[in-house]
């Protein structure tokens, strides 16, 4: 017979097909059912063989927050892994991730509500029921809002979001206090500060899905990034199938440079000059687009013509030429003139950035230099390009507010610290409260968040949660006895992740909406309990009404009140299925296009701006709203409607923040002018920099892929992979001061001094010296730092701490870096610190 | 270039259809209905076409006695008593010992790849778990789901598909396919069977080039 090919097979089929469809199959089948193929989603006991209880929930390691199955064998946790159905994460989970297991089952875990009993550090303590602790809590409580004075109440959170962030605001709103501090500041803030100045919103994603070009400055995109899993899976994805080029700038050879095109070593603080510079490549050589231009305001006229912005902005970079910015950054003229001309030309690109590029002085600003190179080569919310991300918009159930809301100004830094602090300036809480200027909390509430630890100065802060006289009542949630949690008065044990309900809304990188949930996994074990349920405990002692009692109550409540959700089935639908997303919905490249009717009542143009916005709706009178003008009446950027794009009113960019602004990228900002900083994106030296002496070197910190900040040392499986930190340094600047590999050196900035050992390497640049922030863990357990916690926990004995081989536990390199801030954001420098090194 | 969901799909469905067929042929004896549609002129045309010799009297003969030839020659190829053709897997793979022969180390494999896809054996099926009509069956099944998800535009899960058809392929149908049917061709007393493990030698030839064409893109 003939060689089957495509022709005939084709013919075959027809025939096949047609013996078929006339029912002259076999009289009956040998299988039966139907399949049910997915990529994971199920497993099997090892032992038992059987079908374990495949459970969907999410993770809450990193802010990432994937969703995930979790099996479950006989009430045991056994095993984590990727959700098979997320369209953010493709079934995919990162080793810590799956580690999370760790967390649930830690022998040193807290597991009951204890009281201290000895001094603040003293390491004494007395269990206590729930009804007590919840009594004392209340005792200290009440007469804060008997006295109107609830903003005395502080609560402090690092990790909380989607519905732990939510449920946590109503209460405190029910509550009556203002006084909450956050943590981003120590993370990204500057990044999100400066977007907010341009977008009005915040959070950028990349669509690697269509990219054909990347540039990335200092991020750790492979490794840690906010949107790990979702975003650099689709990065390989795009080099390994469609050749995508990425050009990775960073001071060290992380594990994304060294899977980068090329990695191009850049000296610290210069990847906004680096940009501007290309920017001015880019200008120069007529590579930019057009197409962006109508909605950029690149000078203080809001309706210039395009060739008078491109002459602004030709103008505003002519100082930033390749040659000038390889004097400073180290990097070639001709590497930045090649990949400026790259990323120009391609047909789509995506810049990157993050810590790396925003914890400087003025940060703030670096993003905005890459929001610049975005726009002028109209990669900016298009496809292919740098996109505003798009995550789930739950509803949730609102309590009623209590009447009296007050709150202490010491979360946005010491007064003129930061001009923008709209992420807060939260390494500088506790020392507000050590100033007492500006107030200081009676009761103090922190939930998974270890002042101690993560900020900068962080002996300073662990003084202040010792000092009595300065924080009166100290609570903690956590499910581990840490650097902060050792000075509380009640320790409260918190539930894992694996044992909680919530809503979750992390952007995803399709520009497509997920909805999902976590539910808990297992039953919470010993005594821990979610904040629901402790907010609901306390609120009933308090006398205050809320819209819920129990946290399940208002993730059920979340989904039937959303839309979409709701509609698909709601509450049992997502417990059942974990995600959701709709289907007919499109990615929102574009959106700014959007055009809008402006024939509602109220609706007038601002001439001087372009906006449409309705006067009503801010609250004042036609006539005022014409003589002030949209910038002149407060509150008129909440009544933005649209803006004047050529003739057309198109949705553009809103002020959806703070910062008051039309609907153009300010790329020109009357805000920061006003606030005595460069209007346009430009580049400011580091002051401590051009300070250095011959011997100083930079000092920088980073993460690895295996950790987050402070919440994961107590993963035995995860700090037997990295449990130690020794600090990077080049190998000419090693020999220059007698170091060699494995030496232990001394390392000192102007607050302190630490001793570690050198990691002598060629990935670093020279003139810096690198120490990962995770390790050197004065308490987390004893897989975190060799010490069992004074606290009756769980299990007395984990089989595997007797396998513990590692008795190195690094050291914590915050104790030499000092809490300073950006002064646009607010933002902690990080990677400004400069110090001293030498042969211990 | 964008994806052509319908062209996956109807190509995913010819190749279940013909997975039918095959399975079909060599599940049990022909119907009449089977014989009847395989001598319609458009069967025929498209067999002449490729080659597919399944011999003249298979066209000309009354139908009740073509069917009671296949019948006899089905028993005697793949039945017995006496030496035949056991059709499966277990049989047909070298191991040492007592790993090979009925309900061997290959049949479990079998059993347990299929059951993990969600099918179950049916109550009334008598036969063995690595019979080679089961395993054809269950290759219709898997392009039948493949063509289903590529109609409801899941890529995903569609890929996911053919990996696991990749992975069946591999270790088991692939290993042993051709020489089963070189075995059916050398015993076989009358045109129709070996006319037919010759089209299933061929088919899978094909099969082995695209789906590791499908696979790897």
């Amino acid at each position: 017979m003939k060689k089957l090919n495509r022709r005939n097979f084709l013919k075959l089929a027809a025939g096949g097909s047609s013996a078929l469809a006339a029912g002259l199959g076999f009289s009956q089948g040998a299988l039966a059912g139907s399949i049910k193929l997915q990529e994971g989603g199920r497993d099997f006991s090892p032992t038992t063989k059987k079908a374990l209880q495949a459970i969907p929930t999410a993770c809450w390691q990193c802010v990432t927050r994937d969703a995930m199955m979790g099996y479950v064998e006989d009430g045991r946790l056994v095993k984590l892994e990727g959700h098979p159905d997320s369209i953010r994460t493709l079934g995919k989970l990162c080793a810590k991730g799956q580690a999370g297991v760790n967390h649930v089952y830690f022998p040193d875990r807290i597991l009951y509500p204890m009281l201290r009993v000895g001094k603040r550090g003293e390491h004494k303590w007395k269990r206590v029921s729930w009804d007590e602790a919840l009594d004392l809590m209340a005792s200290k409580l009440k007469p804060l809002l008997d006295a109107g004075t609830p903003e005395l109440f502080m609560y402090q959170y690092g990790r909380h979001k989607g519905s732990q962030s939510s449920i946590m605001h109503d209460f405190m709103d029910a509550f009556g206090s203002h006084t909450i501090g956050t943590h981003t500041s120590v993370c990204e803030g500057p990044k999100w500060v400066g977007q907010e100045s341009l977008w009005g919103g915040m959070y950028d994603n990349w669509d690697y899905d269509h990219t054909d070009f990347v540039v990335n400055f200092g991020s750790n995109q492979f490794e840690t990034h906010t949107n790990h899993i979702p975003t650099s899976q689709r990065l390989i994805r795009a080099m390994v199938d469609r050749n995508v080029p990425l050009y990775t700038f960073d001071v060290r050879l992380s594990n994304t440079a060294a899977k980068s095109t090329e990695w191009i070593p850049i000296n610290v603080g210069m990847d906004g000059l680096v940009m501007l510079s290309m920017v001015n490549v880019i200008m120069n050589e007529n590579l930019f687009r057009k197409d962006h231009l109508k909605y950029m305001r690149v000078s203080p006229d809001y309706h210039a013509s395009d060739d008078e912005k491109i002459a602004a902005i030709k103008e505003h970079v002519a100082k930033f030429t390749p040659e000038f910015a390889e004097k400073e950054s180290g990097v070639p003229a001709d590497k930045i003139k090649q990949i400026a001309r790259g990323y120009a030309k391609a047909k789509s690109a995506c810049l990157i950035g993050y810590r790396g590029t925003v914890m400087h002085y003025h940060g703030a600003d670096q993003e905005r230099a890459a929001m610049l190179l975005s726009a002028i080569t109209n990669n900016l919310d298009r496809k292919g390009g740098r996109v505003m991300g798009v995550g789930a918009g739950w509803k949730t159930p609102h309590s009623p507010k209590a009447k009296i809301q007050k709150g202490l100004d010491i979360v946005n830094g010491f007064p003129g610290e930061a001009a923008f602090p709209t992420h807060q300036v939260s390494q500088q809480n506790l020392p507000m409260i050590k100033d007492g200027q500006n107030g200081r909390p009676k009761v103090y509430w922190s939930s998974c968040n270890n002042q101690a630890f993560i900020n900068g100065n962080n002996k300073e802060a662990e003084a202040v949660l010792k000092d009595e006289s300065l924080i009166p009542f100290y609570v903690n949630s956590n499910i581990v006895y840490d650097e902060s949690s050792q000075y509380a008065d009640l320790i409260l044990p918190d539930v894992t992740y694996l044992e909680r309900w919530d809503t979750e809304d992390m952007v995803s990188p399709t520009g497509i909406a997920e909805f999902y949930i976590r539910q808990p996994l297992i039953k919470p074990l010993g005594e821990s309990r979610d904040q629901g349920e402790i907010f609901a405990g306390l609120a009933k002692r308090l006398g205050i009404e809320l819209a819920y009692t129990t946290k399940e109550e208002y993730v059920r409540q979340a989904c039937e009140m959303t839309p979409g959700v709701r509609e698909a089935g709601g509450f049992e639908y997502m417990k059942k299925h974990g995600v959701w997303h709709d289907k007919n919905a499109k990615p929102n490249f574009g959106f700014y296009e959007a055009k809008v009717d402006v024939s509602g009542d109220g609706v007038i143009l601002d001439e001087k701006t372009g906006v449409y916005w309705n006067y009503k709706k801010a609250g004042v009178s036609e006539a005022e709203a014409r003589s002030k003008g949209y910038l002149g009446v407060e509150g008129a950027k909440d009544a933005y409607v649209a803006q004047n794009i050529e003739g057309t009113p198109r949705k553009a960019y809103p002020p959806n923040t703070s910062f008051v602004k039309s609907g153009l990228l300010d790329f020109y900002s009357d805000n920061f002018a006003a606030k005595g900083f460069p209007p346009f994106p430009t580049y400011t030296p580091i002051p401590e920099h051009q300070k250095m002496g011959k011997d100083d070197l930079h000092l920088t910190t980073y993460k690895v892929a295996v950790h987050t900040h402070s919440r994961t040392a107590h993963c035995k499986w995860l700090s037997e992979i990295k449990h130690d930190n020794p600090a990077w340094i080049n190998s000419k600047t090693a020999a220059d001061r007698g170091i060699k590999d494995g030496d232990r050196i001394k390392v000192a900035s102007d607050i302190g001094e630490i001793t570690t050992t050198a990691h002598v390497t060629e990935g670093i640049i020279p003139g810096i010296i690198a120490i990962s922030h995770h390790f050197g863990r004065q308490h987390s357990g004893i897989y975190g730092s060799g010490k069992s916690s004074p606290t009756p926990g769980g299990a007395t004995a984990d089989p595997d701490a007797k396998n513990m081989w590692w008795d190195k536990h690094g050291i914590h390199p915050n104790s030499i870096i000092p809490n300073s801030s950006d002064p646009i954001s607010g933002g902690q420098r990080w990677m400004d610190t400069v110090v001293r090194v030498a042969k211990a | 270039m964008g994806i052509n969901w319908k062209e996956l799909a109807n190509n995913a469905k010819s190749r279940s259809d013909i997975y039918g067929l095959m399975s079909t042929v060599f599940r049990e004896e022909p119907s009449g209905d089977l014989i009847r549609d395989m001598r319609s002129p458009h069967l025929s045309e498209i067999f002449a076409d490729l080659g597919v010799e399944l011999g003249e009297r298979f066209y000309t003969d009354l139908e009740s006695k073509v069917m009671e030839e296949l019948a006899i020659e089905y028993t005697r190829l793949f039945i017995g008593p006496g030496p035949h053709i056991s059709a499966h897997e277990s049989i047909f793979s070298e191991m040492d010992g007592d790993m090979s022969g009925l309900w061997g180390v290959k049949t479990v494999e079998v059993k347990k790849f299929i059951e993990t896809t969600g099918l179950d054996y049916g109550k009334d099926f008598t036969g063995l778990p690595d019979h080679i009509s089961v395993e054809l069956e269950f290759m219709q099944k898997l392009t039948e789901w493949e063509a289903d998800m590529w109609h409801q535009q899941y890529r995903k899960r569609a890929e996911y598909c053919l990996t696991v058809q990749g992975k069946f392929l591999d270790q088991h149908l692939f290993c042993w396919v051709d020489q089963f049917c070189d075995a059916v061709v050398h015993q076989a007393e009358i045109p129709f069977y070996r006319a037919m493990a010759e089209l299933t030698k061929q088919y899978m030839a094909f099969e082995r080039q695209s789906v590791a064409t499908d696979t790897a893109a």
